[in-house]
């Protein structure tokens, strides 16, 4: 009797929380990556996957809150390329606040146009959105050539915004945490605590039946895919404090990295239920499992075939779409 | 010759085709802007030919995203499925010396296994495509690098003769390997299964309360793309005498776009074949025109400049096809209504 009452606790564990699963595979990827390489048990091993976690987190802020709302961003990747890009071209390697700030200006401004033609393209026109935002990621990454010509003048930002963004407190402690936590904080409060985020939820999850209640579904995308560049634009700048080398779309691959984190964290890709708890889960397990497949030195194809069938494990646990039956 | 004009006119490839003449007529007209005296001479047309060669495997690539966006699926790992043919291809010869034809018809068969695989996690596992498309690329990219892990590889001399070859000094071989394909698509077009695929395309819970097993369908469909991209593969390696393993990651989006500016519509259930082939060809017309036009222009332009010209004409093709696209549906859907329903404008309201 026991035991059939421990089971299922376990069974309803698996299936409705999704973000505590996530969080148990982290762990026990990592704990695998440690049995399997006692070495790698180290400050710089854990200060390593706190910063790539950070960094994943802040560049899936903005996608967490596009996916709630039944959209997706693939210009996320190209947004941030082409802020840091910015920020090192304003710092010009020896810049003080002055030229941080207004890098930060630039950035939000960058991120404020891309994502209103993302929500232009989308929700004016009616296009769909992996489609228009997919091609404007491509535009926003041909224009870093076009301006820089292939080679950027400068290539990274000065030391102390560096220092700034990677000294590690006691050895292991990367200061970009604190951001990421701040990040999280903002947007934990839109989604949870204020309407906006209510509104956001309910519009991802039916878009007629939200419509019909009144809330005004057009102009909360718009917004919310405006944000999103916002916050993209903004995870740039950290991203070429974070980076010692920024060069044209050096993080275009943040696009699907960010999409996976959200989804594995419990986000339903058609919208309307998730969380950026989850996404900080999500964002954990991809840099545990991703710095665990370097970190065990396995060649080039094992580590690409682990990589995608742990992904379709994870994916056929969490995110099976309802069968047409029912 | 009206009717068939308004035939045209209704079918999904109307947008296409005119999108796919424009470029043609663009790329000539450069033609003879650049070399006036030369325009009516073998040349024009060997050139032009010379397309057909090398991108050919991007074109079947294509056709084979077709048949999938058909059902309203999007398969991003299909350039890399590309890339595994012509590993396989490069390598199996190396690897136990059997005769090339022995091998390139094994290559053939794994690119169908692979992409039914590939299938079966979509369609039975029920994970979302885009999704199962980018673990699939992490997965073929890690069988690719396990077959060659770098670029290069022998293929013999007489294959890439064979594929260069102009039969009666006119038809490129690989223009005869496209038209055979696309003649199997014609008969698929009148099978049931395709009536089938368009249902499913159309709403998948309608189509499977019907009776049609769309689970089954789907993974039909996407052996059949395997077999189109394995073809692609093998024209890959008669056309560039090497084995690359992650070369063909770029296809996968290009052949997205392709068969969107063609009229496919990305929810499934509306399109053709012609649509893939005009928007593919209108987008590597408009990559090799733009390169000409920007060398007549004043200035130092870098290719940097063609990429992004040539994509911003793509932006505008692509959303001036989606827009036909969503015009000719709802005109389409408007027609049904009305004959369902009878009646005059007014029952509309």
């Amino acid at each position: 009797m026991k035991d059939k009452a421990a089971v299922s606790k376990l069974q309803v564990f698996f299936k409705s929380n999704q973000v505590g699963m996530a969080l148990l595979i982290s762990a026990l990827l990592f704990a695998l990556t440690v049995l399997l390489n006692p070495k790698s048990l180290n400050q710089i091993a854990i200060g390593s996957i706190l910063s790539l976690t950070s960094m994943l987190l802040i560049a899936s802020a903005g996608q967490t809150l596009v996916i709630i709302s039944d959209g997706i961003d693939m210009s996320v990747g190209s947004t941030m390329s082409m802020t840091a890009l910015i920020t090192v071209a304003i710092m010009q390697g020896d810049g003080g606040m002055d030229r941080l700030f207004l890098s930060i200006l630039a950035a939000i401004g960058v991120g404020l146009t891309v994502g209103f033609f993302n929500g232009v393209g989308t929700v004016k026109a009616g296009l769909p959105p992996m489609v228009v935002t997919l091609y404007i990621s491509n535009i926003v990454g041909r224009l870093q050539y076009v301006f820089t010509g292939g080679t950027p003048e400068y290539t990274s930002v000065p030391k102390w915004f560096n220092q700034l963004v990677t000294t590690r407190q006691f050895g292991f402690f990367p200061h970009i945490v604190l951001l990421a936590v701040l990040f999280f904080v903002v947007v934990f409060f839109i989604l949870s605590r204020t309407r906006y985020g209510q509104q956001l939820t309910l519009t991802g999850n039916n878009n007629r039946a939200a419509y019909l209640n009144g809330i005004r579904t057009s102009r909360i995308k718009m917004l919310n895919y405006t944000i999103a560049g916002v916050l993209a634009g903004l995870a740039g700048v950290i991203g070429a404090a974070n980076s010692g080398y920024i060069q044209c779309g050096t993080y275009d691959a943040m696009s699907m990295q960010s999409i996976v984190a959200v989804v594995i964290g419990g986000t339903l890709l058609s919208g309307g239920k998730g969380s950026f708890t989850g996404t900080t889960a999500g964002a954990l397990l991809f840099t545990i499992l991703n710095n665990g497949l370097a970190v065990l030195q396995v060649s080039d194809s094992i580590r690409n075939l682990i990589m995608g069938i742990v992904l379709i494990l994870l994916l056929a646990a969490y995110n099976r779409s309802k069968p047409v039956r029912q | 010759m009206r009717e068939a004009f308004k035939k045209i006119q209704k079918s999904p490839a109307y947008s296409g085709l005119i999108l796919f003449l424009a470029a043609l007529l663009l790329y000539f007209a450069l033609q003879f802007i650049q070399e006036p005296g030369a325009f009516f001479t073998i040349r024009t047309y060997r050139s032009f030919a010379g397309l057909f060669k090398n991108y050919a495997p991007l074109i079947l690539v294509t056709m084979g995203q077709a048949l999938l966006m058909l059902m309203g699926i999007i398969d991003i790992s299909i350039g890399m499925q590309l890339s595994f043919a012509n590993v396989l291809a490069v390598m199996l010869p190396e690897w136990t010396g059997m005769p090339i034809a022995a091998a390139w018809a094994l290559t053939l068969c794994a690119s169908v296994l692979l992409n039914t695989v590939n299938g079966l996690i979509v369609s039975y596992m029920r994970i979302p495509p885009l999704l199962a498309g980018y673990a699939m690329i992490y997965i073929v990219k890690g069988i690719n690098l396990a077959i060659r892990s770098a670029p290069g590889g022998k293929v013999p001399a007489e294959i890439n003769l064979f594929y260069d070859k102009m039969w009666g000094g006119v038809l490129p071989t690989s223009v005869i390997i496209l038209t055979l394909c696309y003649l199997g698509w014609a008969f698929l077009a009148r099978t049931p299964l395709m009536r089938h695929v368009y249902a499913v395309g159309g709403s998948e819970r309608n189509a499977f309360a019907t009776g049609i097993d769309s689970a089954r369908t789907k993974v039909k469909m996407y052996a059949l793309a395997g077999l189109l991209t394995g073809i692609g593969g093998l024209c890959y390696t008669a056309a560039y005498s090497t084995g690359n393993p992650i070369t063909g990651e770029i296809y996968g989006l290009q052949s997205i776009s392709a068969c969107i500016l063609g009229g496919i519509s990305l929810a499934g259930g509306w399109g053709t074949m012609s649509c893939a082939l005009f928007g593919i060809g209108f987008q590597v017309l408009i990559q090799t025109a733009v390169p000409r036009i920007f060398s007549m222009l004043p200035g130092n332009y870098n290719t940097y400049w063609h990429n992004l010209a040539s994509d911003a004409i793509i932006l505008i093709g692509l959303i001036g096809t989606i827009f036909a696209v969503r015009a000719q549906r709802t005109t389409l859907v408007a027609g049904l209504k009305k004959q369902i329903k009878g009646g005059g404008a007014k029952d509309e309201r």
